[in-house]
């Protein structure tokens, strides 16, 4: 009996490893890897908490795989990509080398850092993609993620640009730079706050006044400098500390994710929230959490952009299937549909003067959400992001000195 | 007659408690913005329960996985939890202290405390990304519930009643189905009950130990919760109360009723 159980447990978890030896499949031509790639099931662990971007990866991208590669797609909706590094670090320590459990994750930033650092992941293959030669890599934009080189080991799927959100009902007016936005927090109590940091969201906001204070990004970017830090960081924790009493609540709490600041600006508490991605407002509207009457606005001295990418971690026992799946996602067909306003609205991440004729006519043809803020006007003052010691250094430092 | 009003009295009150968490899940499953300071949502949609019931979503899927899952794990730990609490009810053993602690220990320690531990072991055995896994790793906090409350019920067992019937020439299995199964029956649904509702609540051990691809209700929920979804949230919410409350309505007659052979007295 208790054999019997063993042995089918064993059964139900076995996993089978056909193409987890990356180093063979960066030997074999692109048509030997989509050989080796039919048939296999892809992992792909990502943020799970909109329906729309839910359904776009488990209709349209799956539909296509399926029809196209006869690959299997199996979304994994998690909250915070930081579970999935956890997990393949877990495996790791574990001996798992070749059989792990994920094959592909959405992830940038300190994610992406921790994985690069901790060799995690599977590197040195993204030339072999053919929709590879779509991508700008001579944008330090994209061949940067939060500063640290890419170097192969992610393959770009989304710009984003931060952007601020307000309900033009209320407010028709709204700050358009930061030492205006600044002096509105103090003209206006109480109706404005922030996530603390090292909320994802939140910490962008703070960089946003840490530009401020030095007077723009040129001083900070490179590797970290303490000097220069210790010099714009006071500057910044003294603006934060000043606005603090005119914070929703008096500053004497924070909201501790943009879900709560998500939830404070629906019910009219505060009168703005943010995101790195304008195109959540557009969801927000069309899921009826916002007022249709909410617009989007970047700042006239800028604001924060980066790129989000897909990883293949370093045991995948899917790594071919997991390459295809990359592939169709950076073709020009993949990019449009999910670039449609209706169905996301997420900016390229490739160039679109690369993409074929019809591509580029769709590209030409979408309409936005009115309420969220068009990509080209962000990107006129579009501001680089810092490298990823600046932004520890800086959530360290608010903890300290703002949020005590 | 007095007694028997303030009886249903207290009974409205407490159904009324069960019930009026869930009537704001109900209505944000069916609202189109619902945002301060309207006390009803400004229109109505299907949106929500259109996702949730749709391929993509995988709630359905997840509602499946879920009650194989909770099934699965009540049945192997009535398998173990029943000698076991016969054991612990009838006899009088060395160390039968210890044995009830370590028995209790995984209820009364948290689960964060043991997730990534037990998911390193888990990972080396080779019983992470399945079911049969999450299976074995729910038995994990649902045991002591089944132990305890089978110890509970034995200790109020008769054991006169199987000697009798033995010498009345049953087999085993006969004193097993005739005689001893219905004398625990109510304590062994309550105890199931329990082990059921102890698995389908997991999260963080379904998380770990399924590597995330065992997707139970409460991982999809928690990802639209998180993500501030109320209204996605509030219909797989209740999609993921129904097998709840169905189990403890059809289990509810047979908890409370007492059965004649378990009147013996200790």
């Amino acid at each position: 009996m208790l054999r019997s159980l063993v042995v089918f447990l064993l059964l139900t978890t076995a996993a089978a490893a056909d193409t987890a030896d990356g180093e063979a499949l960066k030997a074999m031509t692109w048509d030997e890897i989509v050989e080796q790639a039919r048939g296999g099931t892809v992992n792909w662990f990502m943020w799970g908490g909109a329906d729309n971007i839910n359904a776009y990866v488990s209709d349209y991208v799956a539909a296509v795989l399926k029809r196209d590669h006869d690959i299997t797609l199996n979304r994994v909706p998690i909250t915070d990509a930081a579970e999935v590094v956890n997990l393949v670090l877990t495996e790791k320590e574990a001996g798992i080398t070749d059989s792990g459990s994920v094959d592909l994750i959405w992830i940038n930033g300190e994610n992406f850092r921790s994985m690069k650092q901790a060799d995690l992941a599977f590197c040195g293959y993204t030339d072999l993609l053919p929709n590879n030669a779509l991508v700008n890599w001579d944008n330090p934009a994209i061949a940067n993620d939060f500063g640290v080189p890419v170097d192969g080991c992610e393959v770009p799927w989304n710009t984003v640009q931060f952007a601020f959100a307000h309900d033009s009902a209320t407010l028709p007016d709204p700050p358009q730079d930061m030492a205006a936005l600044i002096d509105w927090i103090k003209a206006n109590p109480g109706r404005f706050t922030y996530p603390a940091p090292p909320d994802f969201t939140g910490s962008v906001f703070v960089r946003h006044v840490f530009y401020h204070a030095a007077g723009g990004p040129d001083a900070l970017l490179g590797p970290f400098d303490q000097a220069t830090f210790d010099v714009v960081a006071a500057r910044t924790w003294a603006i934060l500390n000043e606005i603090e009493p005119f914070l929703w609540r008096g500053g004497a709490t924070y909201p501790t994710t943009i879900t709560q600041l998500n939830e404070l600006f629906a019910n009219g508490e505060v009168a703005f929230t943010f995101n790195y991605d304008p195109a959540q407002f557009g969801i927000a509207v069309q899921a009826g959490i916002y007022p249709d009457t909410v617009r989007s606005f970047g700042l006239t001295d800028g604001t924060i952009g980066n790129t989000n990418y897909t990883l293949i971690p370093f045991n995948s026992p899917n790594k071919a299937a997991a390459m295809v799946v990359q592939n169709v996602l950076l073709s020009g067909e993949a990019q449009l549909e999910k670039a449609r306003t209706e169905v996301w609205g997420a900016a390229p991440a490739i160039e679109i003067t690369r993409t074929t004729p019809e591509v580029q006519a769709g590209f030409a043809a979408i309409k936005g959400h009115p309420s969220v803020v068009p990509s080209e006007e962000l990107a006129r003052a579009a501001l680089p992001e810092l490298q990823a010691d600046w932004l520890v250094a800086i959530e360290e430092g608010w903890k300290a000195n703002v949020g005590n | 007659m007095r007694s028997n009003h303030w009886q249903i009295i207290g009974a409205a009150l407490l159904a009324l408690a069960l019930i009026l968490p869930m009537v704001p899940l109900a209505i944000w499953s069916l609202a189109h913005g619902w945002r301060f300071p309207d006390l009803l949502p400004r229109a109505w949609s299907l949106k929500a329960w259109d996702y949730a019931l749709s391929a993509p979503s995988g709630v359905l899927q997840s509602l499946w996985i879920t009650i194989w899952i909770a099934l699965a794990t009540t049945a192997l730990a009535a398998l173990v939890g029943v000698p076991a609490g016969r054991a612990l009810g009838l006899h009088d053993f060395r160390g039968k202290r210890l044995v009830l602690l370590l028995m209790i220990a995984p209820a009364l320690i948290p689960a964060i405390a043991i997730a990534p531990g037990l998911h390193g072991v888990f990972l080396r055995l080779g019983l992470t990304g399945g079911t049969g896994g999450v299976i074995l790793a729910h038995l994990i906090p649902t045991l002591p519930y089944m132990v305890l409350i089978m110890a509970a019920v034995f200790a109020r067992f008769d054991t006169v009643h199987e000697d009798q019937a033995r010498s009345l020439g049953a087999a085993p299995w006969q004193v097993w189905r005739h005689v001893t199964l219905p004398a625990i029956a109510p304590g062994l649904l309550t105890a199931c009950l329990f082990a059921f509702l102890v698995s389908w609540s997991q999260y963080l051990l379904t998380l770990a130990v399924g590597s995330g691809r065992v997707q139970t209700l409460p991982l999809l929920l928690y990802s639209f919760a998180a993500a501030g979804r109320n209204d996605v949230t509030g219909a797989i919410a209740l999609i993921y109360i129904l097998p709840g409350v169905l189990v403890v309505a059809l289990t509810a007659r047979q908890v409370t009723g007492r059965h004649p052979a378990l009147m013996a007295g200790p």
